[in-house]
């Protein structure tokens, strides 16, 4: 825990990846470590691939570079391509996905078994809807998500994130919390990956 | 201390509400949207303080505050890349005029094509026009520097352009402490300086003069700009006994024998800071005040870590020459005895800084003796 950990977030415009970023590293921050979140993204629109990133260390000083060799990688969005997602994914990393089995078998399949990566799965898509999270019919999966990653991770609790949420969502403010809590009771983890 | 997580934008933008300013004129660009977000919503709320006008464009933008400037108001305006280049003209205008003006210009590329990437052309650009530059590394320098700026310009009569790198400051959350509106502002005060115009004010307010006029107030200008890192030193004396924090135009970071120091501005210190103990015998010269360029302070570092080899990190070039920051530091450094050589490592175009490209520098470049220049492409 007193090594940087860094994040790296994968999605589409409109799942609110960048919002789940600074809720997270918000949290990180309340549990007593540094925390940043930045992203990086051109003229976004929904459905465009998007990135965040979530540094966090002990020490105030860390790097101003992008990620790329993150300890988690976390996967809003399985449908996007597979080499993108897990490039740099250090050896022992975590990967946490939102699944879809299907999705979750093409993307296990590019990871390299030698990396020894744990890896997570969480229904994200099928949580937000059971909640009403929608925009335009897509589900809003960043709350579930962060639920999840807080679990996996322990840098956050559920009552900090659960504060940072009221703090900088202003609508479905109580199926939001909901969610979080369900994504972190429902995350778990897939067998070892031997081929 | 009240830590919040908000962008290097956000921070900037509650700076300039923590002071208070009478008006902001600004029009919105990526990466500095954020800044003039922030601002509306404070006055949407009613927590401005002061007047907000949307403008037609940064030209205007500009116009505006040199309008309310004359009028003695305490203004504040934001911009990036081709908004910045649109304002030229003006930027020149508020400092021969005296306007003791602060803007924000959050760094980026400028087209053909359009990129987004935190190049510094935009704001070396304005180099010559009369303002002070001050380059900032994290949210936090963002905040106290925009504070200090308002200070700093009101005492000298000379606008500031307080600088920071698109995404990795700007879009970037991390914790910083806001302190109090009522803090701020007790710390700040009101604008002291005199109103150019009054409203029965009937005179030709900077009409037609001769060369030999305009010389005099260019020494003038000249003469007091030399003045602001004293006049910075003591407003960071005062800021760190009531914020606990402050701020130097230069920083040197060099472990006792290092013999070769990477020179950066903006984010890029931060990330070399970070790498620096796997760096082996290299420190770290943060240039945070570009206008006045810190010459005799730069030349007191290298004197006393008999410094050998200066690495400039340049996220900008001027074609024909190179480096921005290099060609600075060159020209600071001539003429004392035993100068380093100074090489420049062009990263134009804002191209991330990242740790195998530094161990690549401190490695490559001895190998390679005295080249001076090397693009991080090549790298």
């Amino acid at each position: 825990m007193e090594e940087m950990l860094e994040f790296r977030l994968h999605g589409r415009g409109g799942q609110g990846i960048v919002m789940a970023a600074s809720i997270f590293a918000e949290a990180v921050f309340l549990d007593g470590r540094y925390a940043r979140a930045f992203s990086l993204f051109g003229a976004e629109r929904r459905g465009a691939p998007v990135t965040a990133f979530i540094r966090t260390s002990r020490e105030r000083l860390m790097p101003r570079s992008r990620i790329y060799q993150p300890d988690y990688v976390v996967v809003f969005d399985p449908t996007l391509s597979g080499s993108t997602i897990l490039a740099g994914l250090k050896e022992k990393g975590v990967l946490l996905i939102n699944s879809g089995e299907q999705e979750m078998e093409k993307l296990l399949q590019e990871l390299d078994p030698e990396k020894r990566c744990k890896v997570y799965v969480v229904d994200a898509t099928g949580i937000a809807r059971k909640h009403g999270l929608t925009v335009g019919g897509f589900p809003v999966v960043n709350t579930v998500m962060l639920g999840a990653i807080a679990r996996i991770s322990g840098l956050a609790s559920l009552e900090n994130l659960t504060g940072s949420i009221k703090k900088r969502i202003t609508v479905s403010i109580e199926a939001n919390i909901n969610a979080v809590t369900e994504g972190s009771e429902s995350v778990k983890e897939v067998g070892p990956l031997v081929k | 201390m009240t830590f919040e997580l908000i962008s290097g934008s956000q921070a900037a933008a509650m700076a300039v509400q923590r002071v208070g300013v009478d008006m902001v004129a600004a029009y919105p660009i990526t990466p500095q949207t954020a800044i003039v977000e922030t601002l509306a919503n404070f006055e949407a709320r009613g927590m401005l303080g002061g007047e907000f006008v949307s403008v037609e464009s940064e030209y205007a933008a500009l116009s505006y505050c040199n309008g309310a400037a004359a009028a003695g108001a305490r203004v504040f305006t934001a911009t990036s890349s081709h908004g910045l280049a649109y304002m030229h003209e003006m930027t020149h205008w508020c400092s021969g005029a005296r306007f003791p003006i602060v803007m924000v210009n959050v760094n980026r590329t400028l087209g053909p094509p359009w990129c987004l990437d935190p190049d510094q052309g935009d704001s070396l650009s304005q180099r010559d026009t009369g303002w002070m530059q001050i380059y900032c590394s994290n949210a936090q320098e963002a905040f106290d520097t925009v504070v200090q700026a308002f200070m700093l310009s009101e005492e000298l009569l000379l606008p500031s352009l307080i600088v920071f790198d698109g995404f990795y400051i700007s879009h970037t959350y991390e914790p910083v402490d806001v302190p109090e509106k009522e803090l701020v502002q007790q710390f700040v005060g009101s604008p002291g300086f005199q109103a150019q115009v009054k409203p029965n004010f009937t005179a030709n307010l900077h009409g037609l003069s001769t060369g030999e006029t305009q010389m005099g107030l260019v020494k003038s200008r000249q003469e007091d700009m030399l003045r602001a890192p004293a006049v910075f030193e003591k407003i960071n004396e005062r800021y760190f006994e009531t914020f606990g924090r402050s701020y130097e135009t230069i920083k040197a970071s060099i472990p006792s024998g290092a013999k070769t120091a990477i020179l950066a501005a903006g984010s890029t210190a931060e990330t070399v800071e970070w790498f620096l103990p796997e760096l082996k015998d290299t420190g770290l010269i943060q240039l945070r005040m570009f206008r006045p360029f810190p010459a005799g302070l730069l030349a007191g570092i290298v004197r006393e870590h008999e410094l050998e080899r200066i690495v400039v990190i340049d996220r900008n070039c001027s074609p024909g020459i190179g480096g921005i920051f290099a060609q600075e530091v060159k020209a600071a450094l001539y003429g004392i005895s035993r100068p380093p050589v100074v090489q420049d490592l062009i990263m134009a175009g804002g191209v991330d800084v990242t740790r195998e490209l530094l161990e690549k520098i401190v490695q490559a470049y001895p190998e390679e003796g005295l080249v001076d220049q090397k693009w991080g492409v090549e790298l």
